[in-house]
């Protein structure tokens, strides 16, 4: 399970390693045994019973969370919630669905234990002949990373113009994902379909860019944020770097900073920190964006609690230091379990929505810059998004688990893609990584998150000495027959009568 | 599990070897060094089947489109006939007359076969927590190829002689070849998905049809010319 630091708080389980013997979720009494159940059989209750009293648990998540029972979702996002929000003692580890774990899950489930056994026969053939279950985790105690880095990537598409005098828009998106287990967490939705967005909205501006006729008298600006999950780092990072130093100019005229986060779904809103005005800029991009979709964009408008060190959206970190911010989202509220689930795959995501979604926002953003208001469809012809690529974008992104620890190293491929990618199309590429202060370290991740896991068929002793008793009768039997051998070859010697005859 | 359950297995492997040793007669004879010596000639047999395994066959993906290539294996069983060869090296090897210089040969051969193939595969499997029928069936197949290899040595050692009954030759020659190609045989007749105690009961009981024909025969030779 997923174990990180946050402003000093810990989250997540510490132990690691795991011998227990395998109980069943009904039938686990102390702390030596280790609870293996499915995960719709689980409720956040009976974990915190668990986390407190047993050895380990190992949960196993749903076939294909594409087809999950709405049951199955509902428990495992509340786990999920519960799990990070705290502290646990005890290993928890995640496995996938496969046929064997099935098995000794039935296994276990009908094998329960005989304590209330019908007579005393019953209960000894059981421990005689009971299948037993033996769990041994290997898996090092996780330290703490030192040299764990979060990587921002940022890219200009600079206007037509002198390019200091020029306003600009900042278009943001983290890639990492979160999940209860980080080598589980794919992280499609959120924030895969904000990545995607991002390239393809690059691609399609830099082939807008490199036409004479088309090129706008805006610097555009992209940022792929590291650390999205765990309070932005990237993102304020990335800030800190842009506006305190002594010559900031690329910051100095913003439009505005559009943030994209989870945009997976049939609804987009508008997440700001403070309603925009009429007339704005993201008033602005609101109504194109309206117009765009044919459909009211609904602006939802919530204040940056200080109090509160975690904040909620990504633009909430431009919105402090005084920028003009909006995170374009498909989720209506920051707390929405889906930012941060292990059920986030690529089967649940609909690439045709997310090609659409795209669309829209790259061509509200264009109509934006080129002060396109009627609803003509000039634009068109270079906006279109492809499904396929949308889809091929999505495979690649989800075929890693992209939790920020497992990105954490230097030259990671899966950064070094998307940096490739955005320098086939950007100016000016540029990477910054951000590595925790060694004293008061606003994250700290941990090492080892994943671990083989072995689970051995095993028989009571009793059951040994009863195969001992076995052999050692076998064996008398041997060593009869071998004893009377004589006679059973005297059986088979001829008689001398036959033995004359020829 | 653990050690104990290797002691278990440990003791279903050798414990039927230690006592056809001692109570057939073989360590009156002294005969601990020539079940020695029949030992090294398997290791050196085997040697040489493995070389010419390495040589003529190389490893074909006979088994990748599923159907097993019939001919191909039957030819590679066909280097098994080297162990009938060793089993006669041995026989011509070692001085000694009647049971004994039977029972020598095929103790040594097989108790060589026991300690090479079973101990190993012991040590590693059945040491570990995890439990396994497999073991103990492993065990038992060896109780089982020490009858097949006594038998083989009889019918090699009567195939060689000469006193033999015209009658006989054929009946000698053809059980030597269902010995000799006892295990192509049986994974022929079996599919690999069948219970593996049926396996072992078949290879029991195909050891038994071949045993107890071989003991009758040889009973009778035995008795004419004088053995007892």
């Amino acid at each position: 399970m997923h174990q990180f630091e946050l402003h000093g708080v810990s989250r997540g389980c510490k132990a690691a390693s795991v011998n227990l013997e395998v109980r069943s979720i009904s039938s686990w009494r102390t702390q030596r045994h280790c609870v293996i159940s499915h995960i719709s059989n689980m409720t956040s209750v009976s974990l915190h019973k668990m986390a407190e009293n047993t050895g380990a648990l190992l949960i196993v998540l749903p076939k294909s969370f594409a087809t999950a029972s709405s049951k199955e979702r509902e428990v495992l996002s509340d786990i999920e919630v519960h799990a990070l929000s705290s502290e646990i003692d005890i290993p928890i580890y995640f496995a996938l669905w496969t046929p064997n774990i099935e098995k000794i899950l039935k296994d276990i489930d009908g094998g329960s234990s005989p304590d209330k056994g019908s007579s005393a026969w019953d209960a000894m053939v059981h421990s005689f002949s009971s299948n037993g279950y033996q769990i041994v985790i290997n898996a090092n105690k996780p330290y703490p990373k030192n040299d764990a880095m979060i990587t921002s990537v940022q890219g200009k598409l600079p206007g037509l113009g002198v390019e200091e005098k020029l306003p600009t828009i900042v278009i943001v998106t983290h890639y990492d994902s979160l999940g209860v287990a980080p080598d589980l967490s794919h992280g499609a939705d959120s924030n895969g379909s904000g990545v995607i967005a991002l390239l393809e909205i690059i691609r399609i501006f830099s082939h807008l860019y490199s036409n004479k006729r088309s090129h706008a008298p805006v610097n555009l600006v992209f940022l792929l944020a590291g650390g999205g999950k765990y309070n932005f780092q990237g993102s304020k990072k990335w800030l800190e770097d842009q506006l305190d130093v002594t010559d900031a100019t690329l910051l100095q005229d913003v439009h505005f900073v559009l943030c994209l986060d989870t945009i997976g779904n049939d609804d987009i809103y508008m997440h700001v920190s403070k309603p925009p005005k009429e007339g704005s800029n993201l008033f602005e991009l609101n109504k194109s964006l309206s117009s765009v979709r044919k459909s009211e964009v609904n602006v939802v408008h919530k204040k940056i609690n200080l109090a509160d060190e975690i904040l909620a959206w990504e633009h909430e970190r431009y919105s402090i230091r005084r920028l003009p911010s909006a995170t374009l989202s498909s989720m209506k509220n920051h707390k929405d379990p889906l930012r941060a689930t292990v059920a986030d795959v690529a089967d649940t995501i609909n690439p045709a929505t997310l090609a659409r979604n795209i669309e829209d926002i790259a061509t509200a953003l264009a109509r934006y810059i080129y002060n396109i208001s009627g609803s003509s469809q000039a634009l068109s012809s270079h906006m279109t998004v492809d499904e396929e690529v949308v889809k091929t974008w999505l495979e690649f992104l989800c075929s890693h688990a992209r939790a920020a620890p497992l990105l954490s190293d230097k030259n990671n491929p899966l950064v070094k893609s998307l940096v490739d990618t955005m320098n086939r199309f950007l100016s000016d590429v540029k990477t910054s990584t951000l590595v925790a202060d060694k004293r008061d370290p606003d994250f700290v991740f941990y090492d080892s998150s994943q671990a083989t896991c072995h689970i051995y068929n095993v028989k009571p002793a009793l059951f040994d000495l009863f195969l001992t008793v076995l052999i050692t009768a076998y064996l008398a039997v041997v060593y009869q027959l071998i004893q009377n051998m004589p006679y059973i070859y005297e059986f088979m010697v001829p008689s001398i009568k036959k033995l004359k005859a020829q | 599990m653990t050690l104990y359950h290797f002691g278990n297995c440990l003791a279903l492997v050798y414990i039927p070897y230690h006592l056809t040793y001692k109570y057939s007669g073989l360590s009156e004879y002294g005969a601990f060094w020539k079940c020695i010596q029949a030992g090294g000639i398997y290791i050196l047999t085997q040697l040489c089947k493995m070389l010419i395994l390495a040589t003529f066959f190389p490893t074909s993906d006979s088994t990748v489109h599923g159907a097993i290539d019939t001919v191909g294996e039957a030819l590679k069983a066909t280097v098994d006939v080297a162990d009938v060869f060793g089993l006669y090296l041995v026989l011509s090897g070692i001085p000694g007359k009647g049971h004994a210089k039977l029972l020598t040969a095929g103790l040594g051969w097989a108790g060589a076969e026991a300690v090479l193939t079973r101990f190993l595969l012991l040590w590693v499997g059945a040491r570990g927590a995890e439990f396994d029928w497999k073991y103990m069936q492993k065990s038992l197949e060896s109780n089982i190829s020490l009858v097949q290899h006594i038998t083989t040595g009889t019918l090699v050692w009567l195939w060689t002689r000469h006193d033999l009954k015209k009658s006989l030759v054929p009946i000698v020659s053809t059980m030597l070849l269902l010995a000799a190609y006892r295990t192509f045989i049986i994974d022929l007749l079996l599919s690999s998905d069948i219970c593996t105690w049926t396996v072992l009961s078949i290879k029991a009981g195909y050891t038994l049809c071949l045993a107890v024909p071989t003991l009758k025969i040889y009973a009778g030779i035995a008795a004419s010319i004088g053995i007892f």
